[in-house]
């Protein structure tokens, strides 16, 4: 199998989290070679992919021209991360600067698969790997990041009066956040049927401005 | 004829545009082609709150430095003061920043260049070792940052003032046991990367910047120059100067209007800091600092634990500074706030954009002493010039 790993406008992070898979690289290299990664290695081929990987949005006409030819080298485009499945966090911007532009890699090719997270999580990425190696597609559980703390036994930070968005972000990274007691940023994006309006209401009956509320709500979704 | 190559194993996109005739290369440009990611203006009218979050997606790298030089601005503005065990805890998160970082640098990026490989996976096969010894390291380093930060990369537990939670007492002892282990690693780095011929450069920069402070881990609120000068944070505007260029998504910057030096070549003493190869000797000395002093700071806290987590925040309306030793060099963010604690305003002066200048003055001597060096010789030569930087 041949895999590609491409980058567009991020922060290298999802990428960075190949390296991080350590024992998990070296077994899957077995399976498959990585011919296009420039960030690890030198003479990269960009041929036929089995596998691209995309990380980042796009934001400029390089981002767009290197996306397209991937999309026609490539039998399975996985947009990698949350700056690839929505913009990213660059796409919270308020004041839209004049020409600027970040896009999710969907809005601009046909995307087959996507593992959102900033970064995604390295045992997320591992196991899409080892479901696409042997030829199927993974998959989101489609479940809250709040049916995650229930699982670990997490102390609730909305029960806390903190600020969490567990509530309406998808499920998938064990929600390592509020285990450390920090409310979810919901770098994940939307979790099945986000209710906005009753998670803005439920966060100012706890006092906390509609305001602020919104802001956090649109770090990491696309305001639409 | 104009060939822009595009450079493999840097953390940014970077490419070199070469001028050619008749074979021979005439002029060099570095430049940055990610597009760009607005950070100034995606904080703009944030709360306080966020901006750690938001900046910490600027490098996937060196986030926890992002993260505190927005973190110790927005103290800044708010006269927010921490105990000095919270300071200790960001400096053992700081030094696993640097165990991964350098790590990756000097073992992935570096070593395949010097031993002649065109990657780390490559090198794998003759070097198992280096390679295992590299990973181990690396995974020290993201264990730290994932103990105390929360995830590997990005982690959200750092916050102004101070953590939201801490770690037990017993996630502290396995730190300083891991740290233990792999001390044997580093200084076999250190080792090995004293033994490694470099080539020889001698570098056109004159002038260096760095913290005021004994090494990366320490943070300070004054910078110091090679020539003697030293100055407040919230001077550096006055002294670095930044630049749009037309060529390059990442500006320029210069100090007395010349390029100048950030990074751990000059900031490690007792390694020559003219020839821009020894970049790597000077972090592999730093990969034994941050071992040395993450170990230290983690036996304390395996001993006993930080009385607070995290001290009252309020906002008020002003403007902050900050500046942080990121693995390539000082970082400075500065903020401004209205009462409510909204970003009014933002500056963010990565080490990239400090490097440009002296990496494409140094490109051009390389041109210019090299006149007769064959297309292909020079741009391995031009690669490698490059990635000792680490951009
Ligand atoms: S999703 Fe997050 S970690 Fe991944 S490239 Fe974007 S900013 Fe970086
Ligand atoms: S808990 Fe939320 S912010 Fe944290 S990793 Fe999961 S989705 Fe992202």
């Amino acid at each position: 199998m041949h895999i590609g790993i491409v980058g567009l406008t991020g922060c290298s992070g999802c990428q960075c989290q190949f390296l991080n898979i350590y024992g998990g690289l070296s077994k899957l290299l077995e399976r498959a070679k990585i011919d296009y990664f420039p960030l690890l290695q030198d003479d990269n081929v960009f041929e036929e992919f089995d596998v691209i990987f995309v990380e980042g949005s796009v934001t400029c006409g390089e981002d767009k021209e290197k996306l397209k030819l991937a999309r026609e080298k490539a039998r399975v485009l996985v947009a990698l991360g949350s700056c690839a499945c929505y913009g990213g966090i660059q796409a919270s911007i308020e004041e839209t600067a004049c020409g600027h532009f970040c896009l999710p890699v969907s809005e601009v090719v046909e995307v087959d698969c996507k593992l959102p997270g900033c970064p995604v999580g390295v045992e997320r990425l591992l196991e899409s790997m080892a479901f696409l190696v042997n030829g199927v597609k993974p998959f989101e559980y489609p479940m809250t990041v709040c049916h995650e703390c229930r699982i670990n036994e997490n102390d609730c930070i909305i029960l806390k009066g903190g600020i969490c968005q567990g509530p309406i972000t998808l499920s998938g990274c064990g929600a390592p956040c509020p285990q450390m007691g920090v409310g979810c940023v919901g770098c994940r994006g939307d979790s099945d049927f986000p209710n906005y309006e009753a998670f803005v209401s439920l966060c100012e009956s706890k006092g906390i401005p509609k305001e602020r509320v919104e802001k956090l709500l649109f770090l990491f979704r696309r305001r639409r | 004829m104009k060939i822009t190559d595009v450079l493999t194993r840097v953390e940014g996109h970077a490419a070199v545009e070469l001028v050619v005739k008749d074979g021979k290369v005439r002029d060099v440009k570095i430049r940055f082609t990610e597009g760009k990611r607005l950070f100034e203006l995606v904080v703009k009218g944030k709360f306080y709150q966020e901006i750690p979050v938001i900046v910490s997606r600027i490098c996937g790298i060196c986030y926890v430095s992002h993260r505190l030089a927005s973190i110790f601005a927005v103290e800044d503005a708010f006269g927010v003061e921490v105990p000095e065990e919270i300071t200790l805890l960001r400096s053992l998160l700081v030094a696993g920043e640097f165990l991964e970082s350098h790590a990756t640098a000097l073992y992935l990026f570096s070593l395949p260049d010097l031993f002649g490989y065109r990657s780390a996976v490559e090198m794998a096969k003759d070097y198992p070792e280096h390679v295992k010894r590299a990973l181990r390291i690396r995974e020290v380093g993201n264990h730290i940052m994932k103990t105390i930060g929360g995830k590997t990369i990005h982690g959200e537990n750092t916050t102004v003032g101070g953590f939201y939670s801490l770690p037990e007492r017993d996630a502290f002892k396995k730190i300083a046991h891991m740290l233990e282990e792999i001390m044997l690693d580093v200084r076999e780095t250190v080792t090995l990367f004293r033994s490694l011929e470099y080539p020889d450069f001698s570098s056109c920069h004159d002038l260096e910047l760095r913290l005021d402070a004994e090494g990366f881990w320490q943070f300070s609120d004054h910078l110091s120059l090679s020539d003697g000068r030293r100055f407040h944070k919230s001077h550096y505007e006055e002294f670095v100067v930044e630049e749009e260029v037309s060529y390059s998504t990442a500006k320029v910057s210069r100090i007395d209007g010349k390029p100048f030096l950030v990074g751990p070549l000059a900031r490690v003493r007792g390694v020559s800091s003219s020839n821009p190869f020894n970049d790597d000797l000077a972090r592999a000395l730093e990969l034994l600092y941050a071992a040395e002093r993450g170990l230290a700071i983690a036996e304390r806290f395996a001993f006993e634990l930080p009385p607070v987590s995290k001290v009252e925040v309020r906002p008020k309306k002003g403007k902050g500074f900050g500046v942080k030793e990121a693995p390539r060099g000082v970082l400075y963010h500065s903020y401004t706030f209205d009462e409510d604690g909204r970003c009014v305003n933002a500056n963010i002066i990565t080490p990239t954009s400090q490097l440009q200048a002296v990496i494409g003055e140094n490109l051009r001597l390389l041109a210019r002493r090299e006149p007769n060096l064959a297309y292909v010789e020079f741009r391995k030569r031009a690669e490698s010039l490059v990635r000792a930087y680490d951009p």
